[in-house]
């Protein structure tokens, strides 16, 4: 290749123009999508005055970290003075279990269907499967009625019930299609060795199930952390999640809009999902090559 | 150690009856090895030994006790998988434990059961290493390792060597067979290579189509084949099949098999008693390729059997130990085995030995063997 380079000027001038210009144009893209964070985060750097004075692209002359305190613990939230803090533990305290659960059972699901298949478990896998095409609006109403006969409207563990009866579908197709590629032979293999149903899945399956587990854990997190419609249909002033205290953040009107912890309400509000990308993302691209050639 | 009574096992897949009343019986201490084509149904029957595949109806007896109702983990058998399944999230050590773990045996005990095992195979220096990291020869050590440890009635192997390459897949046939002879349990072996079941079993059962063919040692059934089937799958080269008519002459059977230049192979028939009932008929003539021979190497053999007529030399194959050579008779090419020194060229004629003592016959139309 360096031979042909050096014999032949004009043509390896043309690879070197092409290839500038292909960074050129991958540059303009990074800019175009990190450019809403940046200015997320300068701005939540700067007192209001030098925001409302213009120029959103400039770095903060002064920089203070009270919108970031203020978001956290002193915003007006609705009628409260509490900042995100206390939804933000809501909403830790409804992804945690909610995620977990739904994982573990989706597990449980594809565990059965691949592995100790019953008459119709094909029509099981296909309603469990439709469960993924309901848009959120149609169960917001029955929903509602099944959380009030219940008892748990209103409450943290009813948020969990909804997105762990949501997310089913998902996980369960996820670990449904990893195990259908799963050696039968092991689990008969460990049968033989006189393990029972749950021991050959926690000992044998479980164990291996480790890049499929990360794909759906962050899937679910993601999707749970993110939800705004079941949070501000279902959840009372004690249970609400992050997102919707963003919401009302930004709509509690005090006389003047202060952008800048509004800015940081909402990079506080990203923060989770963000750093489950950065930690597992590779694992999450890994995970769904694995399902997509092996499934 | 147990014997082991298969009664009439049937198993259908709704309408699809893939074991079609199979009646084998092996003693204590055997080497059983179910063998046939794809398809034939011998893994099915060895699932259904093992309890991993419920039988339609029949019953099996593991010494004198009927296993049917029971778990496969129950039945007090072991097995080797093909794809060995060995545990990829535990190490040897633990692959070979987890069964011990779950019957609740003490930690110690099951230390020593592996120590000794590990012995045996000489797996000691694997045992803290995942599977992933272990060749094909040693994850089938470690599978039968997994196996042994349970010290079990029965052993079942379901084709154990068919993801070996060739070398590796002699010495280890060679090593189970030693294993099988110092520990002298009972063995049921699965496998489409009709050479491991020659060379492993004390008794052999040909399988097709779900349909016990023949039941025997390998001896009775390589020398006498109950059918065409049989005659053909085992035996590498296969039997040599060729169209015989059977006529009386002089008081004296023989069969006339025409040969490639429009002239007529006579063989004498002594001992043939049976063939009486097939005078002036057509017959299917089996003969090994060891039974057609250079005139040396039938030297040793009953010449009152062994007779020598010209043939035409088709082709050579030289394969070290012996040489094969095609010649046309009765319409098919048949494959000869001489001696490794035998000197003969393509397109020759020269004189080979039939030696009738091992040749059988077969209806054309049942396919059964008729003498």
């Amino acid at each position: 290749m360096s031979q042909s380079n050096s014999s032949n000027p004009t043509a390896a001038n043309r690879r070197v123009w092409l290839r500038a210009l292909l960074y050129a144009v991958l540059l303009v893209f990074v800019v175009y999508y990190l450019l809403p964070l940046y200015v997320m985060l300068v701005n939540s750097f700067k007192p209001l005055e030098e925001i409302r004075g213009g120029n959103m692209l400039a770095l903060p002359h002064i920089w203070t970290f009270e919108p970031w305190k203020a978001a956290w613990s002193s915003a007006q939230i609705g009628v409260q003075p509490t900042g995100l803090k206390p939804y933000f533990i809501n909403s830790i305290m409804m992804v945690v279990p909610a995620v977990t659960l739904s994982t573990l059972l989706g597990a449980v699901n594809g565990y059965v269907l691949t592995k100790w298949q019953f008459p119709g478990h094909g029509l099981v896998f296909a309603m469990i499967l439709l469960a993924c095409f309901i848009p959120f609006q149609i169960v917001l109403i029955p929903m509602a009625r099944v959380l009030g006969i219940l008892g748990l409207a209103g409450s943290t563990p009813g948020l969990v019930l909804v997105h762990l009866v949501y997310g089913l579908g998902f996980t369960t197709l996820f670990f449904r299609n990893y195990y259908a590629a799963f050696p039968t032979e092991l689990v008969r293999a460990a049968q033989m060795d006189g393990a029972n149903f749950f021991q050959v899945f926690w000992r044998i399956l479980l164990p291996s199930s480790g890049p499929i587990i990360v794909v759906t854990v962050i899937w679910q997190f993601t999707n749970i952390w993110n939800d705004f419609l079941f949070g501000a249909s279902f959840a009372d002033f004690d249970s609400i999640p992050m997102t919707v205290a963003l919401n009302n953040l930004v709509n509690s009107s005090t006389g003047v809009k202060e952008y800048n912890v509004h800015f940081a309400g909402a990079v506080l509000a990203a923060l989770p999902t963000l750093i489950v990308y950065v930690v597992s993302g590779r694992y999450f691209v890994r995970g769904l090559m694995a399902g997509a050639v092996k499934g | 150690m147990a014997s082991l009574k298969l009664q009439n096992i049937r198993k259908q897949y709704n309408k699809l009856e893939v074991l079609k009343g199979i009646d084998i019986e092996i003693e204590d201490g055997g080497f059983l090895v179910l063998v046939g084509p794809s398809g034939c149904g011998k893994s099915t029957l060895l699932n259904c030994i093992a309890g991993l595949e419920d039988i339609s109806s029949g019953d099996i007896m593991i010494g004198e006790k009927s296993v049917v109702d029971l778990h496969p983990s129950q039945r007090d058998i072991a097995m080797v998988f093909q794809s060995y399944a060995l545990y990829p999230n535990m190490n040897v050590e633990q692959n070979i434990a987890f069964g011990m773990e779950m019957r609740g045996i003490a930690k110690p005990e099951r230390e020593a059961a592996i120590a000794r095992v590990a012995e045996t195979l000489q797996i000691t220096e694997l045992l803290k290493r995942k599977p992933s990291q272990l060749s094909g020869g040693q994850r089938q050590r470690v599978a039968m390792g997994r196996a042994l440890v349970r010290d079990p009635q029965v052993f079942l192997f379901d084709e154990p060597l068919s993801n070996l390459d060739a070398k590796l897949r002699v010495d280890m046939r060679t090593e189970i067979k030693k294993l099988h002879q110092t520990m002298g349990t009972t063995i049921v072996y699965v496998t489409h290579d009709q050479i491991e079941a020659l060379t492993l079993a004390t008794k052999i059962a040909v399988l097709k189509f779900g349909e016990l063919q023949q039941f025997g040692t390998p001896k009775q059934i390589y020398d006498q084949p109950n059918n065409l089937f049989v005659a053909e799958f085992m035996g590498s080269p296969s039997m040599n099949l060729m169209r015989a008519r059977i006529i009386e002459a002089e008081g004296t059977l023989t069969a006339h098999v025409a040969t490639g230049q429009g002239a007529t192979l006579v063989l004498p028939l002594h001992g043939f008693e049976a063939l009486n009932a097939h005078k002036g008929t057509e017959v299917i003539l089996g003969l090994r390729p060891e039974a057609i021979t250079d005139e040396a190497s039938a030297s040793g053999q009953d010449q009152s059997k062994v007779l020598l007529q010209s043939c035409q030399i088709n082709v050579v194959e030289p394969a070290g130990s012996d040489t094969f050579v095609t010649t046309s008779l009765g319409g098919k090419e048949v494959i000869a085995r001489l001696g490794a020194d035998a000197v003969v060229s393509a397109g020759e004629s020269m004189p080979l030995a039939f030696n009738m003592a091992k040749a059988v016959f077969f209806d054309p139309s049942s396919e059964q063997r008729i003498a």
